[in-house]
């Protein structure tokens, strides 16, 4: 599934990026296939997301969250 | 020697900057960029240092131009352009990736000294770092805790300085074979691949993070809730409007009351004479001018620093980048333009945190749009003239309608003019919205107190001069003029039986009115008659017109030196007196499409020297402001042209 289909507070896995510039600038961040992320905000109106790695809580757009290929590891409760 | 201070955004970097540098910085330029470049001395053992804040980044490689900055600096320049040394700022929550850019200048052969800012986060989540098992891993590089915000470790930081500057051993590492040229993206990957796997194994020896820290978000939940997100928004700008607006207005008055008592000391002390009217009319009021922006800078950005530094700011930019995106605009363009509503100044001084060129290119282009505080008094008067004190189904106030109606137009055409520009200016690379957002802290007054200091600066010293000397050439047009055409008229004014017939001081002000008629601004202003007259004003109007261009407001003292009200203070009288006037064919002057008209007009006129003076320091070139004043003028004259014929 992609980043932007999580809900709040699901946890996932980065399998896949695509777009080279944003999967270059992601990595740079520490940001690469095997990351843990959380969903932690969605801003109103389909705005950007913002998901927390290790001790960071990073904001991107929606649509670059359509980018990420990722795996559900953990359904919030 | 030349010592350059670098980091990631978020590590505490500026707040190490301010520890030590105090007072003592100053902003300069990075060669061929808009890139301010802020520096500062630091003295260790006697000696005085220069150090060089470099915009925060987490790679070297740039996403965008600002960010460019890094890579020319310790790349692409000649080596003697380079600095000496590097302190690298790195945040012990964040480790890893501070180290892989930390990596990176490695790579550049600098001597580094590596800080690892603790801070209470860091140290809230339990996580410990193995200092000797990072020593030994960078062996010639010194590397010192601190708690930049509590001011903890400087001294440290300091000897580790003197102590790298006396040996200055660049570290070798060599991770990947060198750097990669920029555009080389798959190289630029691999690297990264590699750089994070070389750090991962050192960190894990060096760094312990316990397993359970999940962030907690409740606070966050509501400052991004659809309602009450937007709801605590607008109560903090409206507190912060109402701040600007009750406060500055002390010390603007106090300003111009000072600078109005010294007129009158000089004037005593001094004969009449051009060199005293130089001084008194001209350069005083001129300063005066320049000074009396600097309340609403001041407080603007002293609530703009509280909202960076305490973290509020990045939730709301999240909050709003929706919104205005569709605008060409960015998240991050909103305080700017809401701050524009009290004085583009700030305003177009605060749109330094948007980190795409064309983005923050626009925010500036449309700031002026926005109604600010000194088309109050223009809109109230024109209001008063023309709009009938009437009630509309019982409950709403015509005149107040039309004044949100006034506001209403400028954010909707500023919104329409981001628009526009969206579409045509051409972006040089897609832009990436990547922003942290950092967790909430308690917000440190020395940053905030050194950024009001620095805005304030960087106007007066930058903007000042130009809007000094505009305002001293438009002095100069509206009291010189021919002298025999100028002495003519007074002559010819002392026939008339009006003169004759009245008080002293009516006549006072009516040898005033036929002064300004004369002058230099009173020639153009009868000379551009025929140009205003299709949108409905007179020369005197004319006049009024030009002279505001030193401020908006100026535009209500014009009107009553023209129609020679005689007291300036009092606006009861002068709205009378303007309201009788009558044109030759015995039609009021300010009827209601001439008042409307002139609203409109001033809605979009860029009529505002400062501002163009701030836009031209910010963009660093005259195109800009030039394409404002010819465009905004432009609309200002359509639009009322239109209400004119229309009402």
């Amino acid at each position: 599934m992609l980043l932007n289909e999580l809900k709040v507070g699901d946890q996932a896995k980065i399998i896949r990026i695509a777009d080279d510039v944003f999967r270059t600038k992601l990595l740079e961040m520490g940001i690469m296939p095997g990351t843990l992320v959380t969903l932690m905000l969605r801003a109103p109106f389909n705005g950007p997301l913002a998901f927390s790695y290790e001790n960071t809580l990073l904001s991107i757009r929606n649509e670059d969250a359509h980018n990420i290929l990722v795996e559900k590891k953990m359904t919030h409760q | 020697m030349r010592i350059a201070l670098f980091g990631n955004p978020n590590t505490g970097k500026s707040t190490i900057f301010n520890l030590l540098t105090g007072l003592r910085q100053k902003i300069g330029n990075f060669p061929g960029v808009t890139v301010d470049k802020k520096s500062g001395v630091i003295q260790i053992d006697g000696v005085e240092h220069e150090l060089i804040d470099i915009p925060g980044v987490y790679s070297i490689y740039p996403s965008n131009k600002e960010e460019k900055v890094v890579y020319e600096l310790l790349v692409s320049s000649p080596p003697h352009q380079r600095p000496d040394l590097g302190i690298v700022v790195a945040d012990a929550s964040n480790l890893a990736r501070s180290l892989f850019f930390f990596s990176q200048l490695i790579d550049c052969g600098l001597p580094l000294v590596l800080v690892i800012n603790m801070n209470d986060i860091a140290e809230k989540k339990g996580i410990s770092i193995d200092i000797n098992a990072l020593q030994q891993a960078f062996s010639n590089t010194p590397i010192v805790f601190m708690n930049a915000r509590v001011g903890l470790g400087k001294d440290r930081l300091l000897t580790a300085v003197k102590r790298q500057i006396e040996r200055r051993e660049p570290e070798h590492l060599k991770v990947s074979n060198s750097l990669k040229k920029l555009g080389d993206l798959s190289g630029q990957e691999e690297e990264a691949a590699q750089r994070h796997a070389y750090i991962g194994k050192i960190l894990q020896d060096a760094l312990h993070v316990p397993k359970t820290s999940i962030r907690k978000n409740s606070i966050d939940r509501w400052l991004t809730h659809p309602i009450a997100g937007y709801v605590i928004f607008a109560t903090i700008l409206f507190i912060i409007f109402q701040f600007v607006f009750s406060f500055a207005a002390y010390p603007m008055d106090a300003i111009e009351t000072g600078f109005g008592w010294l007129t009158k000391g000089i004037k005593n002390v001094m004969t009449d004479g051009p060199l005293s009217a130089l001084l008194c009319d001209g350069i005083i009021p001129g300063i005066s001018g320049v000074l009396v922006f600097i309340p609403q800078i001041g407080i603007l950005f002293f609530f703009i620093a509280l909202l960076e530094d305490s973290g509020y700011l990045a939730r709301a930019v999240f909050l709003m980048d929706r919104l205005v995106r569709p605008f060409g605009l960015n998240g991050r363009s909103v305080v700017p333009l809401l701050s524009s509503m009290a004085c583009a100044i700030p305003g177009v001084m605060a749109t330094r945190g948007i980190p795409n060129y064309k983005e923050r290119l626009i925010t500036i282009f449309v700031a002026p749009l926005m109604s600010c505080s000194a088309r109050i008094p223009v809109f109230t008067l024109l209001i008063g003239l023309v709009i009938p004190k009437m009630k509309l189904f019982g409950f709403i106030h015509l005149q107040g309608l039309v004044l949100l109606g006034l506001y209403v137009l400028g954010i909707v055409s500023a919104l329409f003019i981001a628009w526009i520009m969206h579409l045509i200016l051409k972006q040089e690379k897609r832009s990436y919205y990547l922003m942290e957002i950092p967790e909430f802290k308690r917000p440190l007054w020395r940053n905030i107190l050194l950024t009001v200091f620095e805005k304030i600066k960087v106007f007066t010293k930058e903007a000042g001069g130009i809007i000094l000397a505009i305002s001293i050439v438009l002095w100069a047009l509206a009291s010189y003029g021919p002298s025999d055409q100028r002495s003519e008229a007074i002559a010819s004014l002392k026939k008339t039986t009006a003169y004759k017939t009245t008080s002293s001081a009516e006549r006072e002000g009516l040898k005033n009115a036929v002064l300004l008629e004369n002058s230099y601004i009173g020639i153009v202003g009868k000379g551009i008659e025929p140009l205003i007259k299709p949108i409905g004003y007179d020369w005197k109007i004319g006049i009024a017109l030009i002279t505001s261009f030193a401020a908006r407001e100026v535009f209500v003292g014009s009107l009553s030196t023209i129609y020679a009200s005689g007291d300036n203070d009092n606006e009861f009288k002068l709205l009378n007196k303007l309201k009788n006037q009558k044109n030759p064919d015995g039609s009021f002057v300010f009827s209601l499409r001439t008042g409307i008209s002139l609203m409109v007009f001033y809605v979009y006129a860029m009529q505002c020297l400062s501002t163009l003076a701030v836009v031209k320091r910010e963009t660093k070139s005259w195109k800009w402001p030039m394409l404002q004043l010819f465009a905004f003028g432009a609309m200002a004259y359509l639009g009322g042209w239109i209400c004119f014929h229309v009402f």
